[in-house]
């Protein structure tokens, strides 16, 4: 049962439109990632989403109830912001305490959940200073405690990690896993990291130009993309996506690019419907690019491929190869790729189980 | 001659030599006397006199401060001071909540707004005495409009004090409202945001996020009118000159009859440093609190 739905919502600032008509559900107890590049709406979607931001057009339903014109304070949801907005004259204790005091909550009670939302965040030891003594990561936590503090039906978070450093970042990502294993509460965050949103969301809602694109699980949207757009959001390295054209015969159409020809791919039926020579993208994500070995067969459609340049990531590599002009990426373990370096000349086959078919014109993924 | 001239004019004494006159007109006009008064509050002395000074000690220290008519006009000054500065207070933020928020001709009302501060105290006496003149005045001509009498207001003490401290805060209002803007514009949205989320009424909103932003400076503003409004003169001697009787005689208007008026040039001269005193106490607790804003901030 979808906890929070929203419809067709839209919403313009002058001449900018922020929102396009986005459309979402998220069930109830779920971690549903807004994923979007910056500008795609995300924070308004939010906004709209507790009530700080009116739509212009759509609606917003909450535990079964339109409160899509209903006040902020009405509403049992609880946002934690990108900037933190702490307030920089109360201690931490109180700053905790603040969402529970507009409550009027007794005295006894507001010290019990502070102590126990402390507890649990590892704050017990600054409750006595200003927000502005804290590190990054605690005024984080501090932001998310004020948050989590009202025990809200739903937790909403603007871009949580951005203003961590790189190791914070990883730590925390999985900190919010285990507050949301321990509580239970639906949680949607927004996130302008594809690795965020894979990791953390067990729900992705594509967000571009005000629009939700694809929704579904990080599985879904990884082998499963709906357009090119999508299957370049998802995904690092990103996917290869390489100009092709569609051939071969009527009843067993290929896939022809400067450099190689596939067929028999999970888009080959709906392929047929295409006509002779359409202008398609053929993709496939770096990790389904494999050398051939000595005396192997290839298990797809396989090339030659120049390496010009090597980025190792430690247990992994990626590989820029070049090909009939195009360029593509590759991802091999560490030990496998020591044996090429820039300049080889390589013989590799792509995994053809794995591939997208896109048309060209609309992006629209066939299969 | 000649020599003297050259010595003079040579370039490297350019600078000194430019702003000799101005240094010079200081010495002689502000320094001097001041150091020349502090001389004399020590001495009997008369400026109306021939006769040369004679010590005095710390006589006339002692009499200023055990005569009982310095304490009364320091209660004058002490009430004025508190409810123009009150009045400010309260005109200023009001108006700074109103300028916080964006409306047609918001900038121009705000320059009208602001015109008052900007005037001269004589500018600001001479008008207000007009505008509270009993048959011509417009003060009073309003009022027999309804009442059919005129209106005099001066001649009531607490209606010359009202006259003053409605002309005091007329004029510093907007200053007030400077400060405070200042303040109200430095909250960043996101803490009304979130103490939305958080279900902060309006007033908690008000109490907990917009007024300790603006507690600083309000602080600050109380402390400079008040030091300034403890000196005021100018105004109340064009609008009252200290009366009626010397209901509105303030310190200020006080230290300028025992001067000017009886001629005790020791007594007023200790008087004045005895005000300065304490102007220079109210002064370093206003550059404490400046110093710790900066602190804060």
């Amino acid at each position: 049962m979808s906890v929070l739905s929203v419809a067709g919502l839209k919403k313009s600032f002058g001449d900018i439109v922020a929102l396009d008509g986005v459309d979402l559900a998220v069930d109830k107890g779920e971690f549903f990632a807004l994923l979007g590049p910056s500008a795609s709406g995300k924070t308004t979607t939010l906004r709209t989403i507790c009530g700080i931001e009116r739509p212009d057009q759509g609606q917003v339903m909450y535990e079964g109830q339109d409160v899509t014109h209903a006040e902020v304070r009405g509403r049992d949801i609880a946002m934690v912001f990108q900037t933190f907005a702490l307030y920089p004259h109360l201690s931490i204790f109180d700053n905790l305490a603040y969402p529970l005091r507009q409550n009027g909550v007794s005295r006894d009670e507001v010290n019990r959940r502070v102590g126990e939302t402390a507890e649990m965040l590892r704050l017990t030891h600054t409750l006595d200073r200003k927000p502005g003594t804290a590190s990054g990561g605690e005024q984080q936590r501090i932001a998310i405690g004020r948050a989590l503090v009202r025990r809200p039906g739903l937790l909403l978070l603007d871009e949580p990690l951005t203003n961590l450093d790189a190791k914070l970042r990883n730590d925390t990502r999985a900190e919010f896993k285990r507050l949301h294993r321990e509580l239970g509460m639906t949680i949607v965050f927004a996130t302008p990291d594809e690795l965020e949103a894979l990791s953390m969301g067990q729900r992705i809602g594509l967000l571009t130009d005000g629009k939700i694109v694809q929704t579904g699980t990080p599985d879904e949207l990884y082998t499963k993309p709906k357009n090119a757009y999508v299957a370049s959001m998802v995904g690092s390295p990103r996917v290869n996506l390489i100009n092709a054209t569609r051939r071969g015969a009527d009843a067993a159409p290929s896939v022809e690019t400067p450099f190689m020809s596939a067929e028999k791919g999970p888009w080959a039926d709906a392929l047929k419907a295409f006509p002779m020579g359409s202008d398609l993208y053929f993709g496939f994500r770096p990790n389904d690019i494999q050398p051939i070995g000595d005396g192997q067969t290839p298990g797809g459609p396989s090339f030659t491929a120049r390496v010009h340049l090597t980025e190792p990531l430690g247990d992994i590599v990626i590989l820029d190869l070049e090909a009939g002009g195009a360029e593509l990426k590759m991802v091999l373990p560490e030990e496998q790729a020591v044996r090429y370096s820039v300049g080889d000349d390589v013989p590799v086959f792509v995994r053809v189980e794995n591939t997208h078919v896109f048309a060209r014109d609309t992006g629209t993924a066939i299969r | 001659m000649r020599d003297f001239w050259q010595w003079m004019f040579s370039p490297s004494r350019r600078g000194p030599m430019l702003i000799a006159p101005a240094l010079i007109m200081l010495f002689v006009m502000n320094i001097f006397p001041l150091m020349w008064s502090f001389g004399l509050s020590f001495f009997h002395y008369k400026a109306s006199s021939i006769r040369p000074p004679t010590f005095a000690g710390l006589y006339y220290y002692e009499k200023v401060l055990t005569d009982p008519v310095v304490w009364e006009r320091m209660q004058t000054t002490a009430l004025i001071v508190a409810m123009s500065v009150l009045l400010q207070l309260v005109i200023g933020f009001a108006l700074a909540m109103m300028f916080e928020k964006k409306f047609p001709l918001r900038r121009e009302i705000l320059m009208l707004v602001l015109t008052p501060m900007m005037l001269s105290f004589v500018a600001v006496g001479v008008f207000f005495k007009l505008f509270y003149e009993p048959t011509f005045g417009l003060l009073s001509q309003a009022y027999s409009y309804f009442s059919g009498e005129p209106l005099t207001l001066l001649a009531t003490q607490w209606g010359a004090v009202w006259g003053i401290v409605i002309a005091d805060a007329w004029m510093w209002s907007p200053f007030v409202m400077l400060l405070v803007l200042a303040g109200l514009v430095s909250v960043p949205d996101y803490l009304y945001e979130a103490a939305e989320v958080d279900r902060a009424s309006k007033w908690k909103r008000f109490t907990t996020v917009t007024f300790p932003y603006v507690r600083g400076l309000l602080l600050l503003a109380l402390l400079f009118r008040t030091i300034e409004t403890f000196k005021i003169f100018d105004v109340v001697y064009l609008i009252t000159n200290g009366g009626p009787g010397t209901s509105t005689e303030t310190i200020a208007v006080y230290v300028y009859r025992v001067a000017f008026q009886f001629f005790k040039t020791s007594q007023s001269s200790a008087l004045s440093y005895i005000l300065l005193f304490i102007v220079i106490v109210l002064t370093n607790l206003y550059l404490y609190f400046v110093k710790k804003r900066g602190e804060e901030g």
